[in-house]
């Protein structure tokens, strides 16, 4: 009599556990985009394309589809990979189709909802309008949109996933772009150790808290502000120009024509600048110790529009010895987000 | 000015009214009056302008070099410094079009926006549709795509603003968000690159980010024939475009054969917005 008690008992916990694991999973929503509490509020409208989970997997399939691209080996995610913080890992300048190279690195994708320029240069000042410019890019895809909508229609799985995302199988440059849009947003870094440090939930070593009041009093957060480490300026941080082929990139100044923005290049974020590398616009940095020696070993050019903080000396760039070298980016490294970089969400 | 007259039927009766009272003295003087304002009566309805009428007004663009009509690739012109050149791709966008009245009041036609490609011979004709019954004096339009709907929102960029739309003939700049307001290309012995070919590419709305160079040009052509809109008119306004104004004696290819960028743009844009001539208004009743 207890035996059977005992084995009905068990049986129906069992039960229970099963339809409770039936029931609940499908309901539970992908967590996709929430502000960082620290973070200010986003640019992006993001009323103009809430995400749903349905268009950030149509989103996500994009990103690593090489249809985007004219002979379709070329995706996305190329030049974007996660591990890298969505860098190109290990390619100074980044290659695109037909092993053609591009005069500029691939920057990071991340924190993207709050950035109010895309491109070293700004020159796309909407996310939704970004996609378009890899796409056409000679030396990256090499594609026209219409043939890139085309393709999509005639390829079984996307129709009923439009449909999911956005209601109709209609495939429209609009929902081509929001639904990348919503992949890309929803790639939020905001749980590194200096994250963790500042909510009072980790502690730095001595050369990691030496390094953050370096970081602060040298003036790098004057151009690299907590919390996104970017004021997504554009700024001369003194780049010989001549580096790069004999290329003279002017940045800025491509998009604007104006004088006072030659050489100018946006702020990159520090977040996972550890994996970000090489550096700089053209990657011409391999790694950070290139990066601070560049600033504080009076190698600047002193171009005309070479920013003012960067003279505050009598030799111009940053005054910095080894030791503080070292301690600053024994900082930088805390910028690490391992859950971003490893995020299963972002895995195709 | 006669086209400020305007004739309603409650003028004619009155007319009538008083006319048939002075009939009762003289027979004969009557009858005649009474001829004579049943004549007059009946132009009233012809001419009589209802401003609950509509009607289509269509814009005809009618590309020339010269007064030769253009023809792609095979024609060759010479401009105004003596250089031959070619016309392979000719597109303008047509935007934020308004046609006037003499009294000054004004039809705008927001949110419309149009491509008018050389290659397609439908683009040539722009038709704007439940125009009020009335006399149009002048027609304006923008050359290019106005500054709001350049940093709109994608949801807002569909039909010839669609991206997608373009294919091999690109009328978009990725790179440097923006929309090509006037693209002309062809060949010239004059070209100092290896392909011998020119391409200018103008754009620029003014910049979002930042303060560039606007190449947006309002035209405003005022139609001598009156563009008379009524129920059963439908005008038709023939537009000249002069290519070689494109060039004026400013432009040479020998010294710029590649024109991509806003600031350099800014000089041809000075010239293509004279190109735009009214060539005479069909008013012919349906």
């Amino acid at each position: 009599m207890k035996l059977k008690l005992g084995i009905v008992l068990v049986i129906s916990i069992l039960l229970w556990g099963c339809s409770k694991e039936e029931t609940t999973e499908p309901d539970t929503p992908l967590v996709l985009f929430e502000k960082p509490s620290t973070f200010p509020n986003t640019s992006y409208k993001m009323e103009s394309n809430p995400i749903t989970e349905d268009g950030f997997l149509l989103g996500k399939k994009i990103f690593f589809d090489g249809k985007l691209s004219r002979d379709g080996t070329i995706s996305c995610a190329e030049c974007h990979n996660q591990p890298y913080a969505f860098t190109h890992h290990g390619h100074a300048q980044s290659h695109g189709i037909d092993g053609l190279v591009g005069p500029r690195n691939a920057p990071a994708l991340q924190n993207l909802a709050w950035g109010k320029t895309f491109f070293w240069d700004g020159g796309v000042f909407d996310l939704d309008l970004f996609s378009l410019a890899p796409i056409e890019n000679p030396v990256e895809m090499d594609e026209q949109i219409g043939n890139v909508l085309e393709k999509l229609r005639k390829d079984v799985t996307y129709p009923p996933m439009f449909k999911k995302a956005f209601g109709t199988e209609d495939i429209t440059t609009e929902r081509f772009l929001k639904s990348l849009s919503q992949f890309m947003l929803t790639l939020v870094s905001a749980n590194s150790k200096y994250d963790l440090y500042k909510a009072g939930k980790a502690s730095f070593s001595a050369d990691e808290k030496a390094g953050l009041t370096l970081f602060n009093e040298k003036g790098c957060a004057s151009c690299h502000p907590e919390p996104l480490f970017t004021d997504e300026s554009f700024r001369s941080n003194g780049l010989p120009t001549d580096f790069f082929r004999n290329f003279v990139d002017t940045g800025r100044y491509r998009i604007t024509e104006l004088k006072e923005d030659k050489y100018k290049f946006k702020v990159p974020s520090l977040r996972n600048i550890e994996y970000t590398f090489p550096y700089m616009h053209d990657g011409r940095f391999i790694s950070l110790e290139d990066v601070l020696d560049h600033y504080a070993d009076g190698n600047m050019a002193n171009l005309e529009t070479l920013d003012p903080i960067f003279k505050q000396n009598t030799k111009i760039g940053i005054a910095l010895n080894q030791k503080e070298k070292s301690q600053i980016i024994a900082f930088l490294k805390t910028l690490t987000d391992e859950s971003f970089l490893k995020d299963k969400r972002f895995v195709p | 000015m006669i086209n400020d007259f305007v004739f309603y039927p409650s003028h004619c009766i009155f007319l009538f009214v008083k006319k048939n009272y002075i009939s009762k003295k003289m027979k004969k003087i009557a009858f005649a009056l009474v001829l004579g304002i049943s004549v007059f009566f009946a132009a009233c309805e012809t001419s009589d302008i209802n401003p609950n009428d509509k009607n289509s007004v269509s814009l005809y663009f009618e590309n020339l070099v010269g007064t030769d009509p253009v023809v792609l690739n095979t024609k060759t012109y010479t401009n105004a410094s003596s250089e031959d050149f070619t016309i392979s791709t000719f597109n303008y966008f047509v935007s934020n079009i308004s046609l006037k009245k003499s009294d000054g009041t004004e039809l705008k036609f927001a949110d419309k926006y149009f491509l008018v490609k050389q290659s397609v011979e439908s683009s040539h004709t722009i038709t704007l549709p439940d125009v009020p019954a009335g006399d149009y004096t002048s027609v304006s339009f923008m050359v290019g795509v106005d500054s709001a709907k350049s940093v709109s929102d994608v949801s807002q960029r569909t039909g010839v603003l669609d991206p997608a739309s373009y294919g091999t003939d690109n009328m978009y700049w990725s790179w440097n968000s923006g929309y090509i307001f006037f693209k002309m290309e062809g060949k010239s012995a004059k070209s100092t690159n290896a392909a011998k070919d020119y391409k200018f590419h103008i754009g620029g709305f003014g910049g979002m980010t930042a303060k560039t160079a606007n190449n947006l040009r309002t035209v405003t052509l005022t139609m001598a024939d009156l563009a008379k809109v009524r129920k059963n008119i439908a005008p038709e306004v023939h537009l000249a475009i002069d290519v070689q104004k494109v060039f004026k004696s400013t432009l040479k290819i020998a010294e710029s054969n590649t024109i991509m960028n806003p600031t350099l743009g800014t000089a041809v844009a000075n010239n293509y917005k004279d190109m735009f001539a009214v060539e005479h208004v069909h008013n012919d009743e349906m």
